[in-house]
């Protein structure tokens, strides 16, 4: 760390007057240090560490507001512990905004205030961002997606390549030379994106989608040029690379002339596009966000799509991603479609918008630099998943099933993790009958 | 009504300070105005704002109140006593006190809501999280509030056994109400704007997104 320097300390400061809002100051305020977010923090409770409370986190960013915006931290700083920006607070605000905290926003659903702690932490690390302190490792996964349109910096032809191996296998699959995978089509109802880990890791998760879209015949393409589902920068705290990846996704709707944008199944990457881009942007998108959670479950609700529900061998249990339902309202969908498409569905306690976080949110998984903090919190989670005693943990985030497989090998839990599209390819039947007019 | 002594013109003006300094601070929010959002609402902030302020705030929903009912229970307990304290404020600067089972009730109240405060502030001094997460204003904050919910008993008691004359306490309350009164604004206590904008806020955020109020959800 180190380095700070007066113009790095003006630019982190600049966040209290760029982004000033009746809501930023409203929660800078309104922290009473009563600590009862503690038990709502997975850091907290795995650590039992006092500067893991979220109070002290919020405390952290109110601090430097205190010191440079309020009459008291100007005049009698220790009165409020108003905190001067130098290289401890930085070093220390680095450790806690970005090695300890998911985002996962539990905290601030029960906050006793109703201090949005999350998004001060996330103020936070815009004000770490404006600094250059964003841990290398978070933001060479940035970098890529603004060099290469994706964060993984996978060549267009490597993509191309591998999209037309899976659109082999779909004509084998479904054994129909018509069925297909598009790509870069103008015109299509829906322009559907991708989770680089999918075509570099987990091609099958594509293949699932491609089959689902395939049964229902649905309208729809693939892009290119710009098909990361991801936004890195919306965990730097980097606004400007956020803005810049929002509006290439934007765009590449617009230049397709697509209705729908559909995310593959990324709960921060929809956060980012569904409820954070329209705001970065500054306009509301004419076109539709939604996730394919949510066309899948409409595709079952329609008719469109047949499931059985006895392909589905052993008791299925839900991993809620925090970004998704807690702060994405995505809560139900992904419930109906598992009641439709698997004969023993169990609950985690708690799950819905009250879930715990898996530990790799909020870029903890981009960041090596915290992989044994990260392992560590994952314990609760083993622990809930151990409790419903199911085969498979099925989750709606490439994100979390990365964090799930982990925990599942460190805590020998023995479990299989697969995405909700995973599971409904498997249940699918595929129907003749049903006319594909997408194809 | 008698005429006004020093110590009570010196505690109206103090009052006069803090409305005016809390005005100023919500006047503020306000001309910051509304949350501005352009993406497209998933439900309605304004059930959502509402939940906020009821069914979120209850021990069947909040887990910060449900772990610790005690400590929610004394919060609960304490803040309503501080609410009485400065109603009563107007009352004995009027020298028109409760009397009997009334005054003996608000005795017996503030009682346990001063102790309230005061086991919420041995508890912020012995547990080490708290230790850790505080600064002085916590302490001084909760110093003045109780001491002033004390010294309000002991107004109204000295008065149940007709010695409400007795100058020396007299002066003692309205010292500490106009300390009070000048540092709300400035320390944590100015969470009595604060904390209506933090659940607006909260409430506007969740409903926008459709997941306040929960009864919403099939699950």
């Amino acid at each position: 760390m180190g380095g700070l320097t007066e113009d790095k300390k003006k630019k982190g400061l600049e966040v209290f007057e760029t982004e000033i809002s009746s809501k930023l100051i409203t929660h800078l305020n309104s922290c009473v240090h009563c600590g009862l977010c503690a038990d709502s923090c997975i850091y907290y409770n795995i650590y039992k560490d006092a500067r893991y409370v979220p109070a002290y986190k919020v405390d952290l960013v109110a601090s430097i507001y205190r010191r440079y915006h309020t009459l008291t931290g100007k005049t009698i700083p220790w009165l409020t512990r108003a905190r001067d920006i130098d290289d401890e607070t930085i070093r220390e605000m680095v450790d806690l905004m970005y090695g300890a905290c998911t985002l996962c926003g539990r905290c601030s659903a029960h906050c006793s205030i109703g201090v949005d702690i999350a998004y001060l932490v996330q103020t936070g690390r815009t004000m770490l961002a404006n600094m250059d302190y964003v841990p290398g490792t978070l933001q060479s996964t940035v970098d890529s997606a603004i060099r290469s349109g994706n964060n993984m910096s996978i060549p267009t032809a490597e993509l191309v390549d591998t999209i037309k191996w899976l659109e082999e296998d779909l004509r084998m699959e479904v054994n129909d030379n018509k069925a297909s995978i598009p790509m870069d089509e103008p015109g299509k109802s829906i322009m559907y994106t991708l989770n680089p880990r999918e075509p570099k890791f987990f091609p099958l998760s594509i293949s699932a989608m491609a089959k689902i879209f395939y049964a229902a015949g649905e309208s729809w393409t693939l892009s290119s040029r710009m098909y990361d589902v991801t936004n890195y920068a919306y965990f730097s705290g980097n606004m400007e690379e956020a803005r810049i990846i929002a509006q290439r996704m934007y765009d590449e709707v617009e230049n397709l002339n697509a209705g729908r944008c559909v995310m593959a199944e990324c709960g921060h990457g929809y956060r980012a596009f569904r409820w954070e881009a329209p705001n970065y942007l500054k306009k509301a998108f004419p076109f539709e966000v939604l996730t394919c959670g949510e066309l899948i479950a409409e595709y079952i609700r329609e008719g469109r799509i047949k499931v059985d529900p006895s392909k589905i061998k052993g008791r299925v249990t839900l991993h809620d991603p925090c970004n998704l339902v807690r702060t994405g309202g995505i809560i139900e969908e992904q419930r109906y479609i598992l009641r439709h498409t698997v004969s023993d569905f169990v609950e985690m306690t708690p799950h819905g918008a009250d879930n715990l976080c898996c530990g790799g949110g909020g870029g903890q998984l981009a960041m090596s630099e915290y992989n044994e903090r990260r392992m560590k919190i994952a314990g609760m989670k083993a622990e809930q998943i151990k409790n419903t005693a199911a085969d498979i943990v099925c989750t709606p985030c490439h994100n979390c099933v990365d964090q799930l497989i982990q925990t599942n090998a460190a805590y020998k839990l023995g479990v299989k993790i697969m995405t909700v599209a995973e599971i409904v390819a498997e249940a699918l039947v595929i129907d003749p009958s049903i006319e594909k007019p997408g194809l | 009504m008698m005429a006004l002594q020093w110590y009570q013109w010196m505690a109206l003006a103090a009052l006069g300070i803090c409305l005016a300094a809390l005005l100023a601070h919500f006047l503020r929010l306000l001309r910051l105005g509304k949350p501005v959002e352009y993406s497209r609402p998933a439900g309605s902030t304004g059930k959502a704002i509402r939940y906020a302020f009821t069914g979120a705030m209850s021990p069947a929903r909040k887990e910060s109140a449900f772990l610790h009912l005690p400590t929610y229970t004394a919060g609960l307990l304490y803040h309503m006593g501080t609410f009485l304290s400065f109603f009563l404020f107007f009352f004995i600067i009027a020298g028109s006190l409760p009397e009997g089972w009334l005054a003996k009730a608000i005795v017996a109240f503030l009682c346990i809501s001063a102790f309230c405060g005061i086991a919420i502030l041995f508890k912020r001094m012995i547990r080490k999280e708290l230790r850790v997460l505080s600064n002085p204003d916590d302490f001084i904050s909760n110093f003045l509030v109780t001491f002033f919910q004390f010294l309000s008993i002991a107004v109204l008691f000295l008065s149940t056994v007709q010695l409400s004359n007795r100058p020396i306490v007299q002066l003692f309350y309205y010292i500490i109400y106009t300390i009070l009164m000048l540092y709300i604004p400035v320390g944590k206590l100015r969470h009595t704007v604060y904390f209506f904008a933090a659940r607006y806020h909260l409430g506007f955020f969740y409903g926008w997104r459709g997941i306040w109020p929960p009864e919403n959800l099939k699950n």
